[in-house]
């Protein structure tokens, strides 16, 4: 690999550990991890997380239609990227029916702050010429979810007895997550070396990252 | 102002008591819970890959050595090793997890077990990073011209705290009398020792001395819950008031509440934090894996799972294994001692040349903390 893309790799690592710790502190997580999140936090969860989710594949594809010719392959691999997610919530969706809640309540939810944030976030960034600084969002949101979500669906599904079909989303959404991350090397190495590329990824991380953790600080408040 | 003195570990020792125990016998040592094999040794014997260590009780319960014993005759060793008596030593500075009494600290117990004239002394205590503590203490104390002659040292004397009675009538055993596996692993993953070193502002007699660069400790316990630790339950560990001291030794006991206890998913993320800290290193230009002669860490390359290995090879911050010094395989993991048992093993075969970087990596889940020493041999 080549240095330019361990180096952002490595920066993208920091950013990515320093998000962790973050949410290692949020209420919500706090109670996940100690064993006393309730079936309504699950469910709160799940409706916090459903925007985003949602949005992905729609700013992917925005952000597709902004990359220019002389980058095709990088353009095709984003496109596959977002036609691979974009029915994701509806995964999500029937999770929250599993769980006993109503399809209206979840689809017809309000997005919370940091949902507003993060959203407006990525479709600014997305409608940009060539918004390359999106793997780095692409890097954050990615590995909560080949990290993160599979952690917390086990200790969701642990806690509350829950049956498979209540966390399917947490469970499975990470386990195609994880072969995404292989691709997201083949991506870097696309649009580096380029000092200013590279500044603008670990950027576009370090903001993401913060508002997505905004994002699930502000459920159920 | 004074200027800040080159200091130089010019001596190391390291005790074990007994003879080497062998897997097959670890429980002669440590006792069956209600009689019966643990379930789970094995599992936890192929994730650390230690074969072999050592116990301060003998397989008829008698105890050899005490901790602050084990830790006095370590630090006798490193005095020898350095060519140097117990009378020149100014300041000693002891890390442990659990000393042998709860009040007072470790160094009063081991400079009485070494019989020591009076001294400046300091006790440090957390799980595997109280070693660097203390070493931060003894080098600052050289560096800083408050002292000539300092020791930093530790030991560890875990075995005591795995016998059965530790555990059976608690509520870490089920009804079957089955004990959990948060308590259950750390038994077949510690195991007893001290180490020591000596420092002085000029390098020794030996053929070599190593200057020390930097020690840099990174504690996260402002985000974390504990991950290893005694003196709470599991349940009960998120609030200070539930702690034994609380709730009464008795009280205590039975909520299993005096035992070492390890959160395995919590771990999963205090080692990936671990990791980030190490490539903030990286980035920083503070460790250049390149540089690194030799790497001293108490974790085998072996139990860090293939992932954070490759993560590492990416982000161009891993060092290669053929850099790897251990003798955790053989001696065990004895908590803070395991980082100068290592030192003086990798000191005394050798294979340390002038010019060389020898980088401890010394990582404790306690409560999320990692730590690191930088040293060149002269």
């Amino acid at each position: 690999m080549s240095e330019s893309v361990s180096d952002v790799l490595r920066k993208l690592t920091i950013v990515f550990t320093g998000f962790e710790q973050r949410l290692e502190t949020v209420p919500l997580l706090r109670k996940l991890s100690r064993g006393k999140l309730s079936l309504a936090d699950y469910q709160a969860l799940l409706v916090g997380l459903r925007q985003q989710v949602k949005d992905g594949a729609r700013w992917m594809s925005r952000a597709a239609s902004n990359i220019s010719e002389p980058h095709l392959e990088l353009r095709s691999l984003v496109m596959r990227h977002a036609v691979a997610e974009h029915r994701d919530y509806r995964l999500l969706e029937a999770d929250y029916v599993a769980t006993g809640g109503r399809l209206e309540e979840i689809q017809g939810a309000q997005m919370n702050i940091g949902s507003e944030a993060l959203s407006a976030w990525m479709f600014h960034e997305a409608s940009k010429p060539n918004p390359f600084g999106l793997l780095g969002a692409m890097w954050v949101i990615e590995g909560l979810g080949a990290i993160k979500a599979k952690e917390w669906g086990r200790a969701i599904k642990e806690s509350l007895s829950l049956p498979d079909q209540a966390v399917r989303f947490l469970l499975y959404h990470g386990e195609n997550d994880a072969g995404h991350i292989g691709e997201f090397q083949e991506m870097l190495s696309l649009v580096l070396p380029d000092e200013a590329v590279a500044q603008r990824i670990v950027r576009t991380a370090e903001v993401t990252a913060r508002l997505y953790a905004l994002q699930i600080e502000e459920i159920g408040t | 102002m004074t200027k800040l003195r080159d200091v130089f570990i010019t001596g190391t020792g390291a005790f074990l008591p007994g003879p080497a125990v062998g897997v097959g016998q670890m429980e002669d040592h440590l006792g069956r819970i209600y009689g019966r094999d643990s379930i789970l040794g094995r599992r936890a014997l192929r994730w650390n890959g230690i074969e072999s260590r050592h116990y301060a009780i003998a397989a008829d319960g008698s105890v050899l050595h005490t901790s602050a014993d084990m830790c006095a005759r370590a630090v006798q060793a490193a005095l020898e090793d350095a060519d140097t008596e117990l009378k020149q030593l100014q300041f000693l500075a002891t890390a442990t997890t659990q000393g042998d009494y709860l009040v007072p600290g470790h160094a009063t117990a081991v400079q009485g077990a070494l019989g020591a004239p009076p001294m400046d002394i300091a006790s440090f205590q957390s799980v595997c990073c109280s070693s660097l503590m203390a070493a931060k203490a003894a080098w600052l104390s050289i560096r800083a011209g408050e002292h000539d002659m300092a020791v930093a040292c530790a030991s560890e004397f875990s075995s005591r705290w795995f016998r059965p009675s530790f555990y059976e009538g608690t509520a870490l055993c089920d009804e079957k009398g089955r004990l959990r596996a948060e308590a259950d692993f750390l038994r077949f993953t510690l195991s007893d020792g001290a180490g020591a070193f000596v420092c002085e502002p000029k390098p020794g007699q030996n053929a070599v001395s190593l200057r020390i660069t930097y020690i840099d400790i990174v504690s996260l316990a402002g985000t974390f819950d504990p991950c290893m630790w005694a003196g709470a339950s599991l349940e009960g560990r998120d609030d200070l008031r539930n702690a034994w001291s609380y709730a009464g030794p008795v009280a205590a006991h039975a909520a299993g509440a005096i035992s070492l206890l390890q959160d395995f998913q919590l771990l999963k993320r205090v080692i990936r934090a671990w990791v980030g800290v190490y490539l903030k290193k990286v980035n920083e230009g503070r460790i250049n894996p390149k540089d690194v002669d030799w790497l001293l860490c108490h974790y085998s390359a072996k139990s860090l799972r293939q992932e954070i290995l490759s993560l590492l090879k990416n982000t161009a911050g891993m060092i290669p294994e053929e850099k790897w010094f251990s003798v955790l395989k053989e001696k065990g993991n004895t908590g803070s001692a395991s980082i100068w048992v290592m030192l003086d093993a990798l000191l005394k075969s050798g294979k340390v040349e002038p010019g060389q970087k020898i980088l401890c990596v010394v990582p404790e889940s306690g409560r999320a903390m990692v730590g690191f020493l930088m040293a060149e041999a002269v």
